[in-house]
């Protein structure tokens, strides 16, 4: 499956809490995700909280587009990625 | 006897104790019926899981959980090889008698069956309809499902469908089928996972079994588990097939007898059928029952799955089983209703090559008529493997008609292969009516899939062979099959002579499909000259003539045109009004093909209006099957350029097919999308340089064919790419106001069709400072973000600075979210229309129009059609 790269930007800031209800909030975007096939590996956010880069795999970008939509997630850019492992060259 | 088996059963439940594992599913279920009991509004529920996972179980479960005055209707499909068409609802319509039971059975279509389905069910709303085992359905089947799927709010029922979802691939006919079908509202599904070690293991407990091999043997599945528990040995058999023959192994040896015997039978085995086929078996029934063998239903046994049936029968040697189909044969054959497809299959499994060709045409014919093409071509097939020592002439007229069925069915690669079949031995009996017929039939199917010179050349000899005989309707057919090709390929005058020949020679011999087709392909050569309005009126007219006549394919086709040229021409305000319409009617009669179309123009129409989400998950909808290229070839280009627009990867899979799928041809109608996509999407990459190879053959063709929609549009993109090139003039549309330099007055044309992208593309040639930036905030609003980094840079190359990033990943939405189908309905309520005469227009019921209205004024928060009509204007 493809890896993506997800540009979100968020105008007001992402802020998910870190206990329990952060916990419920990424579960249920990671449970609405299955029903398309996508699954969010990981993501890195911004020091000032205002744009995240979000690893996926999903069968096309327009699943992953779909499960934002549901997920109320804007999407900015979206970029197919492949691994480069800098220590594969040694 | 069935007083016994009634008791029986009533054990074996209570036997069963709970379903592990399944409160929550049990629980959706009963919610969804209390749901269609409040408000009267039909849900309907696909049931999924692997093989033995227990959806049959659950479903009854759930009937015997239901107050014993709700009506539950059961039906399943079947397990023959082939399968009978409208196997599930043949039961269901038994039980309501009167109008569908004698649909059923006498053959009417799916769409007039449907119909008369729905309107009992809402005669005994609320109730619960289950069709079980979908993944074995028949197309008729299918389609009725369909149907039902589309207006199961309207029949006050539950309906619940269960399948396996491991046998289902993309490309099964179900799966195809569920994709169409939106998951929200009123439908819904219910996935049955295996069960989990934990609860194997409380099961396991009481019979000593090792709970942790079962749960590694079975993998949690619960017919497994059970069947090995059952079986009663403390060791763990390796297949389930060991399972279920360990516990026949401990049955007497006439509950063995009868066990086999009901092996050969698929579904439910009759009593009177047993008593035939194994009549010393019949005092070990209740001992089969008592030990959840078998289980009892109305007239007869059944295996508890399908899995340990097909166990059974796999374990029987070769000798046995092929004595026992041939005795169910005989005492089917004799009994009163006469069931071919049941005929066909122990003939066949009885190796009588005789009885096979006899009873798979019967069922071929009655399947055809069923409208369920893709079964009557394996009858069909199997009739021929059949008849090896038949005389050409009953073989020929096998390949004909299987060529026809598959042709239907969307099958060209296997039609191709029988038409041809069917030739050969027409050639060889020298019967030249029949060779010329084949050659026009031949010729269709090489169009469908692209094969341009060899469609030409076929086309041409059935005329040559035919125009040598008295003249019959086939060289009607066959004058008109030769304009096809021509109004394919925009030849304007070839195309009305050959047209012209058909009508005259039809209209002298009264024949009526003969006069229908030659009409359409006459009005479409007309269409494409001068895009009249009389000719929409033309299409109506031929429309509703095939619609009284049966002929379904024409009906649809000319449907079809009144959609099929609106992406060239951009004729929307008529295009509009005949999308659903169109969509509707080939689901309704079971035209696939006819169904790839509409849904690959609606992709086309959502994107040029801005919806890009429902403009990919339609286009999706065409490409994961396969079935002809004209239609693919728009949903790919559609699916590429949303990519391309939005700034998306993987724009140049999609397109690169379509142009592969495109090129081969000369046909503009497949090339045209193909590279006025590519243009688009090398543009927003900046490769303004590439424009030109990539459109220069397309754009000579359309030169050729002095299509003046063509060349305007390729000129704009070649003059956006740089290009200054004289245009043969008079250009028409949009796209040639642009080339004019009248980049407001395009835009304005554009807006008033409907196609925001499109306006903002004009206005972003415009040299002028305010209509770039307005250009800029469109793209904005659409997420095209590619085109408004286009705009941004040129804006700041003038030295603008301090530009808005303005909203993003927002679509156009319609304001107080009406659907398409009621913004529809709203526009004619304007124009002030009646209901009777919007249901006229649009080919819906009153009553449906009646209900849309409704749902306007409710959503729009007004009181009457004058203020809802107000709001618009």
């Amino acid at each position: 499956m493809p890896r993506y790269v997800v540009e979100r930007v968020f105008p007001d800031g992402l802020h998910i809490p870190i206990n329990a209800d952060g916990a419920q909030v990424c579960l249920a975007v990671v449970g609405r995700n299955t029903d398309e096939g996508v699954t969010w590996v990981h993501s890195y956010v911004s020091d000032d909280k205002h744009k995240t880069f979000c690893v996926y795999d999903a069968p096309n970008p327009e699943a992953i587009r779909k499960t934002a939509n549901r997920n109320s997630l804007p999407v900015d850019k979206i970029t197919q990625v492949r691994v480069l492992d800098p220590y594969f060259y040694r | 006897m069935v007083h016994s088996s009634q008791m029986a059963e009533r054990s074996t439940t209570a036997r069963e104790g709970n379903l592990l594992e399944r409160s929550s599913e049990l629980a959706a279920l009963k919610a969804g019926f209390d749901a269609v009991a409040a408000d009267r509004r039909g849900r309907l529920i696909f049931v999924s899981g692997e093989a033995g996972v227990g959806k049959t179980a659950l479903v009854r479960r759930f009937a015997s959980s239901l107050p014993a005055k709700v009506e539950v209707l059961m039906g399943a499909c079947d397990a023959l090889a082939t399968p009978r068409p409208l196997a599930p609802f043949l039961d269901v319509a038994e039980v309501l008698g009167g109008e569908v039971e004698r649909l059923a059975t006498e053959g009417a279509k799916p769409h007039e069956f449907a119909a008369q389905l729905m309107h009992d069910l809402r005669e005994r709303a609320p109730l619960v309809v289950v069709a079980e085992d979908l993944h074995w359905a028949d197309a008729a089947t299918l389609d009725v499902l369909r149907i039902i799927a589309r207006r199961v709010e309207s029949v006050g029922a539950l309906v619940v469908a269960t399948f396996r979802d491991d046998e289902v691939d993309r490309k099964h006919p179900l799966r195809v089928m569920l994709g169409d079908l939106p998951l929200a509202g009123a439908i819904s599904r219910i996935r049955l996972a295996s069960l989990s070690a934990d609860s194997v293991a409380r099961l396991a407990e009481p019979f000593g079994v090792d709970a942790v091999q079962l749960y590694q043997q079975t993998s949690g599945n619960p017919f497994f588990v059970t069947e090995v528990l059952a079986g009663g040995s403390h060791a763990v058999p390796a297949t389930v097939q060991d399972a279920v023959l360990a516990r026949i192994a401990r049955l007497s040896a006439a509950g063995r007898d009868l066990v086999e015997a009901a092996s050969i039978i698929p579904a439910t085995a009759e009593f009177w059928l047993l008593e035939r086929i194994c009549p010393d078996g019949m005092r070990s029934v209740d001992e089969c029952l008592a030990a959840g063998v078998l289980s009892a239903h109305a007239v007869g046994v059944a295996f508890r799955h399908e899995i340990a049936r097909l166990a059974v029968e796999a374990s029987l040697p070769s000798t046995q089983r092929v004595k026992l189909h041939a005795a169910a044969m005989a005492a089917l054959a004799d009994a009163a209703e006469h069931d071919p497809a049941r005929l066909a299959h122990h003939a066949e499994a009885a190796g009588d090559a005789e009885a096979v060709l006899l009873y798979a045409s019967e069922a071929a014919a009655r399947a055809s008529s069923l409208g369920a093409h893709r079964e009557a071509a394996a009858q069909l097939g199997r009739a021929i493997r059949a008849s090896r020592n038949a005389p050409d002439a009953k073989l020929a007229g096998l390949h004909q008609r299987r060529a026809h069925a598959c042709y239907l069915s969307g099958q060209f690669t296997e039609a191709l292969e029988a038409q041809q079949s069917a030739l050969d031995l027409y050639r060889k009996l020298d019967d030249r009516r029949r060779v010329g017929e084949s050659m026009w039939s031949l010729s269709r199917l090489y169009r469908y899939v692209g094969r341009g010179p060899e469609a030409l050349e076929s086309a041409q000899e059935a005329i040559r062979v035919l125009e040598q005989l008295p003249a019959g309707p086939e060289l009607a057919l066959a004058y008109s099959n030769l304009s096809h090709l021509y109004v394919n390929a925009e030849d304007a005058d070839e195309a009305r002579l050959w047209a012209r020949r058909a009508l005259e020679l039809a209209e002298k011999l009264g024949h009526v499909e003969g006069r229908v087709y030659a009409e359409i392909n006459l009005a479409v050569v007309e269409y494409l000259a001068t895009q009249s309005a009389d000719l929409v009126v033309e299409f109506e007219r031929i429309f509703h003539v095939a619609q009284e006549h049966g002929l379904d394919e024409h009906a649809g086709r000319a449907l079809l045109h009144l959609t099929w040229w609106s992406p060239r021409f951009k004729s929307y305000d008529v295009a509009d009004r005949y999308y659903d319409a169109g969509l509707e009617f080939s689901i309704e009669r079971g035209l696939d093909l006819w169904r790839h179309y509409m849904l690959a123009f609606r992709a086309r129409r959502e994107m040029d209006r801005g919806r890009w989400d429902e403009a990919t998950q339609l286009a999706e909808q065409v490409i994961r099957d396969p079935l002809s290229p004209v239609p693919r070839i728009v949903a790919l280009a559609v699916l590429g350029l949303v990519r391309a627009r939005r700034g998306d990867p993987e724009c140049w899979a999609p397109l690169d097919e379509a142009t592969a799928l495109a090129e081969p041809t000369i046909e503009l109608q497949r090339r045209e999308p193909a590279a006025m996509a590519r243009a688009e999407a090398l543009w927003l990459e900046g490769r303004d340089d590439a424009i030109e190879s990539a459109t220069s053959a397309t754009y000579e063709i359309a030169v050729r064919r002095h299509s003046s929609w063509v060349i305007a549009e390729m000129a704009c993109w070649r003059g956006r790419a740089g290009g200054r090139e004289l245009v043969p003039g008079p250009l028409a549309g949009p796209h040639a106001l642009e080339l004019e330099g009248n980049w407001r007055a395009a835009a304005a044309e554009w807006r008033s069709l409907g196609c925001p992208y499109e306006a903002a593309m004009a206005l972003a040639s415009s040299p002028d400072e305010d209509d770039l930036r307005e250009a800029l905030t469109q793209f904005q609003l659409l997420g095209a973000r590619p085109a408004a980094a286009n705009v941004s840079r040129r804006l700041r190359l003038r030295g603008v600075r301090g530009l808005p990033r303005g909203p993003r990943g927002t679509t156009l939405r319609n304001r107080s979210n009406l659907t398409d189908r009621e913004n529809q309905i709203l526009s004619l309520v304007a124009e002030g229309l009646t209901n009777a005469e919007i249901a006229e227009r649009l080919f819906l019921s009153t009553k449906t129009v009646d209900h849309h209205v409704s749902a306007i004024l409710a959503k729009l928060g007004v009181k009457t059609r004058g203020q809802a009509a107000a709001q618009i204007r």
